[in-house]
C-alpha cells in the first residue's frame, strides 16, 4: 500500500518576483518538512513542467537546483490530469522498488512572470489548427461541451452558477483562496459572458502563481513519519484523445472508466465517499464528473448541485479549498492538497467532519486526459 | 483569462504538413476534403499519418459535400488572443458533416445570437492566405443553408 505523507504549498495569487522555479523550490521544502524528512532521504522526482516553459528535461534541472540525488525522475506534462498521474507513477514506482520517498511537484508564476504558452507549444505543428478559426483559450474550447450539455439536459444557467456559488462559499473559510468574497447566484448571473454559455465565474482562475508539492512513499513508511498517512487506496485513469472530434465525449468525459477502475481498487462506490475534490477548470466540467463518477444520473448534477449537496453539509462536500475557480489556478495540483488535508482533518471551518474517504479528479489536455485517486485514512 | 495567455504560440495560421496537405490543397480549389482510408472506409479529420480505425496508411483525400450541421457552438465575446479583438463576437463551431466527421469552424453570415444546435450550414471558402513556410491555404468557413 502507497500512502501520502507529505503536502506543501506555497502562497497563491500574485508573487512578483517569485520565479517558477522557486516556488517549486518552496513547495518541495515545505512538503518534505511536513512529513518530517529531510532532503536526502527524497530518491524520487516527478514534475509538471512550467505552462510557461513546458521544457521537455524540467525535472533534470528542478533536481539538480535542489540537489537531490535520484534514483527515478519523470516529467510529464498531459494537461489537467497530469498530478494525479504523477501520483500514480510515483506510487508505481515505489511498488516496483525503483525508489522509496518521491516528491511531486508542480509550481507557476503565470500571473507575474512568463504566459502560459497553449495550442502549438502544447500540440506540435498542425496539430493545433483550430486556433485560427479563434479556438484560443480553455474557455472556448470547453464552452463546446457546455453548450451540448446544456442542450441535451435541459441545464439552467443557475445550475451552472450553483457550482461557482458553492465553490467560493468553501473559500470564504480557506485563508489561502485567491478569491474569498462570498458569491451571490445575482452576482454570478450578472457576470459577462466570455464564451457562451461560460461566464467569467465559471472559468477557472486565469492565472495564478504558487506551487504545489507531494509527498509519496510506502504505507509502511509513513507510519513512522511526522503526519497522519493518507493512503492512495484506489487509482484510475482514461483518456479520450479525440476530444471534442467525437459527438460523444461532449457530454461523457473518460471519467466514468477512470472512476470506475479507482473505486474497484479502493473496493468502495460513491456512496462510500465522503468529500471530493473535482478538477473545476470550468462548472460545467464539475457537473459531467458527478455524474460520469456516478453521484447522480446524467442530466441530474444541475438540480443536484442547485440543492446545495456541493456544499460543507451536503450530500457530496465538493472542492472545499475553492478549487480552480475560487483558491488558485494550480492544475489540479491544489485539489491534492486539499484531498490530503481534508482526510487529516486539517480544514478548519471547512472541514468535512469525519471525512476518511476523498475521491479527487484530474481533467485535461485539450479535454482528453483523466485521472483519479481515492484517498482514504490510513492507520498509525 | 489573461490576454497574454496564449501570446506566445507561434501565429493564429494554420502550419500545413504531411498529414494535413490534401485537406488545405482541396480548400484552394473549392473543395472541402475528408480523409478516407481504402483498406476500412473509414473518414477522418484532421488528417493523420495512418487510418486511426485499422492503421492503414491507404488514405485517399475525398472531395465531400460541404453541408452539415451545428453539432455545438459557442459565442466567443473575449478576446483570448489579440488576433481575435476586432472579431469579437464571433462563433465558433462543430460541424458534424453529412459525412460524418466533425470539423470545428467557424458559423458566419448570421447574428451570433441566431446560431442554433443543429442548424443545417454549408461551407464556404476564405480568402486565401500563406502558412508560415509561405504554403497557400483558405480557411473553410460554413454559413447556414
Amino acid at each position: 500500500m502507497i500512502a501520502i505523507a507529505g503536502v506543501g504549498t506555497t502562497p497563491f495569487g500574485k508573487l512578483p518576483g517569485r520565479s517558477a522555479w522557486s516556488l517549486q523550490a518552496e513547495a518541495v521544502r515545505n512538503a518534505v518538512a511536513d512529513a518530517g524528512l529531510t532532503k536526502d532521504d527524497v530518491d524520487g522526482l516527478f514534475t509538471e513542467p512550467q505552462f510557461s516553459e513546458p521544457l521537455l528535461l524540467h525535472g533534470h534541472v528542478l533536481g539538480r537546483m535542489l540537489g537531490l540525488k535520484t534514483d527515478y525522475l519523470s516529467t510529464i506534462s498531459i494537461g489537467g490530469a497530469t498530478a494525479i498521474t504523477l501520483v500514480q507513477q510515483a506510487a508505481m514506482a515505489i511498488s516496483a522498488g525503483l525508489c522509496e520517498v518521491a516528491v511531486c511537484v508542480y509550481g507557476e508564476n503565470a500571473k507575474t512572470g512568463l504566459p502560459m504558452l497553449f495550442g502549438l507549444a502544447q500540440m506540435g505543428r498542425g496539430q493545433a489548427d483550430d486556433i485560427a478559426y479563434g479556438m484560443a483559450g480553455g474557455p472556448v474550447m470547453e464552452a463546446r461541451s457546455a453548450m451540448r450539455y446544456k442542450h441535451e439536459y435541459a441545464v439552467t444557467d443557475e445550475m451552472f452558477g450553483a457550482v461557482a456559488v458553492s465553490f467560493r462559499h468553501h473559500a470564504t473559510m480557506n485563508p489561502a483562496a485567491m478569491y474569498r468574497d462570498p458569491l451571490t447566484m445575482e452576482q454570478y448571473l450578472a457576470s459577462r459572458m466570455v464564451a457562451e454559455p461560460l461566464r467569467v465565474l465559471d472559468c477557472t482562475i486565469g492565472a495564478s502563481d504558487g506551487g504545489v508539492a507531494i509527498v509519496v512513499t510506502s504505507a509502511e513508511r509513513a507510519r513512522d513519519l511526522a503526519k497522519p498517512p493518507v493512503l492512495v487506496a484506489g487509482m484510475g485513469a482514461g483518456h479520450n484523445l479525440d476530444g471534442l472530434k467525437d459527438p460523444a465525449h461532449y457530454t461523457h468525459f473518460a471519467g466514468a472508466r477512470s472512476s470506475q477502475r479507482a473505486y474497484a481498487m479502493a473496493g468502495i462506490g460513491p456512496q462510500d465517499v465522503d468529500v471530493a475534490q473535482f478538477y473545476d477548470c470550468f462548472t460545467s466540467t464539475v457537473l459531467i464528473t458527478v455524474e460520469d463518477y456516478g453521484f447522480c444520473k446524467k442530466g441530474e448534477a444541475g438540480p443536484f448541485a442547485l440543492d446545495g449537496n456541493l456544499k460543507v453539509g451536503g450530500r457530496l462536500p465538493t472542492n472545499t479549498s475553492g478549487g480552480m475557480l475560487s483558491e488558485a489556478n494550480m492544475t489540479g495540483w491544489n485539489h491534492l492538497a486539499e484531498g490530503v488535508r481534508q482526510i487529516r482533518g486539517e480544514c478548519g471551518a471547512r472541514q468535512v467532519p469525519g471525512a476518511e474517504v476523498c475521491v479527487v479528479s484530474g481533467h485535461g489536455g485539450f479535454q482528453a486526459a483523466h485521472a483519479t485517486l481515492v484517498l482514504t485514512k490510513g492507520g498509525r | 483569462m489573461s490576454h497574454t495567455m496564449t501570446e506566445l504560440v507561434v501565429g493564429t495560421t494554420p502550419v500545413v504538413i504531411e498529414e494535413t496537405r490534401g485537406f488545405w490543397e482541396g480548400t484552394l480549389v473549392g473543395e472541402l476534403r475528408v480523409q478516407r482510408c481504402t483498406a476500412c472506409g473509414a473518414r477522418q479529420l484532421p488528417g493523420g499519418p495512418c487510418c486511426s480505425s485499422c492503421w492503414s496508411r491507404d488514405l485517399v483525400w475525398e472531395a465531400v459535400s460541404g453541408c452539415g450541421t451545428v453539432f455545438s457552438f459557442t459565442v466567443v465575446r473575449h478576446a483570448f488572443h489579440p488576433s481575435f479583438a476586432d472579431r469579437v463576437p464571433y462563433v465558433l463551431a462543430d460541424i458534424r458533416l453529412d459525412e460524418g466527421p466533425i470539423l470545428t469552424s467557424n458559423v458566419t453570415d448570421v447574428a451570433v445570437e441566431e446560431v442554433r444546435i443543429g442548424m443545417p450550414v454549408r461551407v464556404w471558402f476564405d480568402e486565401p492566405i500563406e502558412d508560415a513556410f509561405h504554403t497557400p491555404l483558405a480557411l473553410p468557413k460554413f454559413r447556414p443553408e
